[in-house]
C-alpha cells in the first residue's frame, strides 16, 4: 500500500454535541488520482469536506484521516492546509477588507519561513499567471476577498486559490454549481491544468457535465454519511441517467 | 464615596495667575471666571446620571493632580519628528505641556491663519473673541468647565471666506510628565472654505499620571468644509477626555473621525449641532481596546434644522479584560423636517473577559424624517476565521485579517492614506501581528 494517499478510515462525526452525520466514511484518493464524490442532497459530502479541512464545529468521534501516512486528526486547519490539503468551499464565505492579493500573498507566506517571503514580482507573477488560466480580468486580484462576488465569482476564486497555491491535495465541493457553461470549461481546464502526478483531488458534484470535462478517474457514492458504491467513471454517467433510488434500495439505505 | 472630588489646584489662584502670567485682556479674564463658577456649581459627575452610566469615572479623576506646566525637556520628542515625517499634515504645530515647541507651516493660501492660541489672542484678538467658547464651553459638563477656566494654549485655525486650504494641517500634542494637562483647538473655516485638520495626541511613556482634557471647538459657515481627525494614541500613562464639537450652517459639510487607541482610559464627546438647512454631518470612529484600556464613547447628532443629514460610523474591537462603551444620541427638533440621520455602532469581542455596552438612543420631535439606528456586538465569525486558516493562515494571522476587515467599513472612508497607514499599523502591533512593531 502506498503512502502517498488521502485516506479516510472508518470517520464518523457529529455537529459539536449533536448529530451524527458521517457514521463511518471509508475512502482513499491517491495522489495523482482525481475520484469523483456524488450523493443525494444532505448525505455528508460537505461535511466530509469540511472534517477534512478541519472545522471546527464539527467532533470526530471515530476513525483517522491519514495524509501520505500521517495522522491529520491533531492539527489545526492552518496546519493541514500547510500539509498541503485544500478545500474549495461550497459556499466560500466573504471576508471585507482584505483583498484577494494579500490574502495570497498572506497565504503563501505562511508556507515559507520567516524572513523568506515570496518577493512581490514573484508574487505578482504567479498570480497573474493564475487570473489569465481562467480567463479573468487582472483588476479581481484587488476585489475584497468575495465581497460583493456573484455564486460563480467566488466558485471561480476558489480555483484560483487552488492554482496559486499548489496544493497536493484538493477537495472541491460543487465547484461547478453556478457557473455558466463558459465558466465550467474555464475552471475545469483550470483543475485540469493542476492535474499531474503530484496532484490529488476529490470532486464532489451532482452533474456529470463536469465530469465531462474533468474525467475522474474512480468515483464514490455518499449516502446518509457513508460510502455505499465505488467504481469506474461510468458508475457517474449511470447515476446521472437513473438518479440515486436504485442504489438506496440497493444498499438499503 | 464619590469616585471624583474637589482639587485645590482648581482655584481662583490658578486663573488669575493664568491671566496675569498672559496679560489677558478683560472679556477673557471674565469668561474664565464665569467658567471656575460654573465648575464649582456644577457637582461631579456620578455613575447614577444618565450621560456617565458605564463610565470608569474614577479613571478620568484629577483629584491630587496638579495643573501640568512646563515640560521637563522643551526639544521635540523623536517621536513627534517621525509621526511629523509619516504625517499627512503638511503644517504642524507641536504642543508639549504648556509650550508650544515647533511651528512649521508655509500656507499659500492668503488670510489663512494657523497658530497656536497665544499667538492667536496676540495678533487675531478680535477673531479668537468672536468665537472662542461658542460651541464648547463650561456650561456643558464638569470638564469643559474645567478646560474652559484654566487652559493655557491651545491651536487656533482661521479659513477665509472662499478659501480653499489644499494641504492638510495638524496640531501634535504631546507631555513628558503629569498632572492635569489642558488643550484646545478652535476651528474657524468661513463661508464656502475648505479644510482638512488633523489633532493627534501621542507620548513615550512616562512615571506620573497626566489627565488630559481637550475641548475642539468648531465652526463651520455656510458652505463650509472641514476634515478632521483626532487621533489619541498617548502611553498607558495617561487619561483622555475631549469634548469635540462642532456647529454647521447652511450646506456644511463635516466629515469627522475619532481614533482612540492609546491611554489608560478615554472618553470622546463627539458632538454635531445642524444649525443651517442642508448641512451634512459624518461622523466616523474607530478604537482598539486592550490590556484593560477603558474606552468611552458618545455621539450626539443634534438635527436643530431641516433637511439635515447626519451619519455615525463608530466600529471598534476589545480584547482582555478591557471595556468598550458606546452611547450615542439622536436629537431632531420640532421643525427639523425631512432630517435624514442614521447612527450605527458595531463592535467585535476578541475574548470572553473584554466587555461592550453598546447604547443607541433617538428623541424625535419631527414626523417627516428618515432616522435609524442599530448596534451589533459579537465574536469574530468562526466561518471566516476557519476559511483563513483553510488557507494556511496562522491563527493570529488570520485574527488580524479579521480585524483589519471589521475595521475596514470605517477605515475605507478614511480619506486620509497616511492616517490610515497608522492606524493599521497600530492595530496590528496591539495585536501581535509577527514582524509589526508601531514604528511609531
Ligand atoms: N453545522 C450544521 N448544523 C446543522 N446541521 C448540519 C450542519 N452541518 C451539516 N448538517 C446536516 O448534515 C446533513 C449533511 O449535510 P451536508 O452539507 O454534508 O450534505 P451534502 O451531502 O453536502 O448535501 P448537498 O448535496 O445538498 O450539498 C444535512 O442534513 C445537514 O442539514
Ligand atoms: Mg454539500
Amino acid at each position: 500500500m502506498s503512502d502517498k494517499q488521502l485516506e479516510i478510515r472508518g470517520l464518523r462525526a457529529r455537529i459539536v454535541g449533536g448529530e451524527e452525520i458521517l457514521k463511518g466514511v471509508d475512502l482513499v484518493v491517491p495522489r495523482g488520482e482525481v475520484h469523483a464524490l456524488m450523493g443525494p442532497n444532505g448525505s455528508g459530502k460537505s461535511t466530509l469536506a469540511k472534517v477534512i479541512a478541519g472545522d471546527p464545529q464539527y467532533e470526530i468521534t471515530a476513525g483517522d484521516i491519514v495524509l501520505e501516512g500521517q495522522s491529520i486528526l491533531e492539527m489545526e486547519p492552518d496546519e493541514r492546509a500547510r500539509e498541503g490539503l485544500y478545500l474549495a468551499f461550497q459556499y466560500p464565505v466573504e471576508v471585507p477588507g482584505v483583498s484577494i492579493a494579500n490574502f495570497l500573498r498572506l497565504a503563501l507566506n505562511a508556507r515559507r519561513e520567516e524572513g523568506d517571503e515570496i518577493g512581490v514580482m514573484e508574487f505578482y507573477k504567479k498570480l497573474q499567471r493564475a487570473v489569465k488560466e481562467l480567463n479573468w480580468d487582472d483588476s479581481i486580484i484587488e476585489r475584497n476577498l468575495h465581497e460583493g462576488f456573484s455564486g460563480g465569482e467566488k466558485k471561480r476564486s476558489e480555483i484560483l486559490q487552488l492554482l496559486v497555491l499548489e496544493p497536493r491535495y484538493a477537495i472541491l465541493d460543487e465547484t461547478d454549481s453556478g457557473l455558466d457553461v463558459d465558466a465550467l470549461k474555464v475552471v475545469s481546464q483550470g483543475v485540469n491544468a493542476a492535474r499531474g502526478p503530484n496532484f490529488g483531488a476529490l470532486v464532489i458534484t451532482h452533474y456529470q457535465r463536469l465530469l465531462n470535462h474533468i474525467v475522474p478517474d474512480r468515483v464514490h457514492v455518499m449516502v446518509n454519511g457513508r460510502i455505499v458504491r465505488e467504481g469506474p467513471k461510468e458508475l457517474a454517467m449511470e447515476l446521472d441517467q437513473k438518479g440515486y433510488e436504485w442504489i438506496r434500495e440497493a444498499v438499503g439505505a | 464615596m464619590a469616585a471624583l472630588t474637589d482639587n485645590p489646584a482648581v482655584s481662583a489662584d490658578a486663573v488669575e495667575s493664568i491671566v496675569s502670567a498672559y496679560r489677558e485682556p478683560a472679556w477673557l479674564a471674565d469668561e474664565r471666571r464665569a467658567a471656575l463658577r460654573a465648575y464649582s456649581d456644577q457637582p461631579f459627575p456620578t455613575e447614577k446620571t444618565e450621560e456617565w452610566r458605564y463610565t470608569q469615572l474614577k479613571r478620568f479623576s484629577f483629584s491630587g493632580l496638579e495643573l501640568a506646566k512646563a515640560p521637563k525637556d522643551e526639544s521635540v520628542p523623536e517621536r513627534i519628528r517621525m509621526r511629523i515625517a509619516d504625517s499627512d499634515a503638511e503644517g504642524v504645530i507641536v504642543h508639549k505641556g504648556n509650550k508650544v515647541v515647533m511651528h512649521q507651516a508655509t500656507i499659500k493660501e492668503a488670510g489663512v491663519v494657523f497658530t497656536d492660541l497665544r499667538t492667536a489672542l496676540r495678533d487675531h484678538e478680535a477673531l479668537v473673541r468672536a468665537h472662542l467658547y461658542d460651541v464648547v464651553n463650561a456650561r456643558q459638563t464638569k470638564y469643559t468647565a474645567l478646560n474652559s477656566a484654566l487652559w493655557e494654549n491651545g491651536t487656533f485655525v482661521y479659513v477665509p471666506r472662499d478659501v480653499e486650504v489644499e494641504l492638510p494641517l495638524g496640531a501634535f500634542t504631546t507631555a513628558d510628565s503629569g498632572g492635569i494637562g489642558l488643550g484646545r483647538t478652535l476651528i474657524v473655516v468661513e463661508v464656502n472654505a475648505r479644510l482638512t485638520f488633523i489633532d493627534e495626541y501621542t507620548s513615550e511613556p512616562f512615571a506620573e499620571r497626566l489627565f488630559f482634557d481637550a475641548a475642539t471647538e468648531i465652526v463651520l459657515k455656510d458652505g463650509a468644509k472641514l476634515r478632521y481627525v483626532s487621533l489619541q494614541n498617548w502611553s498607558r500613562n495617561v487619561a483622555h477626555i475631549n469634548k469635540l464639537r462642532a456647529h454647521l450652517g447652511r450646506d456644511a459639510r463635516l466629515e469627522s473621525v475619532t481614533v482612540s487607541l492609546g491611554a489608560d482610559a478615554a472618553r470622546a464627546e463627539v458632538e454635531s449641532r445642524l444649525e443651517g438647512p442642508g448641512s451634512e454631518s459624518e461622523m466616523l470612529g474607530l478604537y482598539f481596546a486592550d490590556e484593560g484600556q477603558h474606552f468611552n464613547q458618545f455621539t450626539l447628532q443634534h438635527h436643530a434644522t431641516p433637511r439635515g443629514f447626519s451619519d455615525v460610523l463608530f466600529k471598534g474591537a476589545v480584547r482582555d479584560a478591557s471595556q468598550a462603551v458606546y452611547s450615542g444620541m439622536i436629537i431632531v427638533d420640532p421643525h427639523a423636517q425631512k432630517t435624514d440621520a442614521y447612527q450605527t455602532n458595531r463592535n467585535l469581542l476578541l475574548d470572553e473577559v473584554a466587555e461592550v455596552v453598546s447604547i443607541p438612543q433617538l428623541e424625535i420631535a419631527a414626523n417627516d424624517v428618515k432616522c435609524s439606528h442599530g448596534s451589533t456586538t459579537g465574536p469574530v465569525p468562526e466561518d471566516q476565521r476557519f476559511y483563513l486558516m483553510s488557507r494556511g493562515l496562522r491563527p493570529e494571522v488570520a485574527e488580524h485579517v479579521l480585524v483589519t476587515g471589521f475595521l475596514y467599513e470605517v477605515m475605507s472612508r478614511v480619506t486620509l492614506p497616511k492616517v490610515a497607514e497608522y492606524v493599521e499599523r497600530v492595530v496590528q502591533a496591539k495585536l501581535g501581528v509577527p514582524g509589526v512593531k508601531e514604528k511609531l
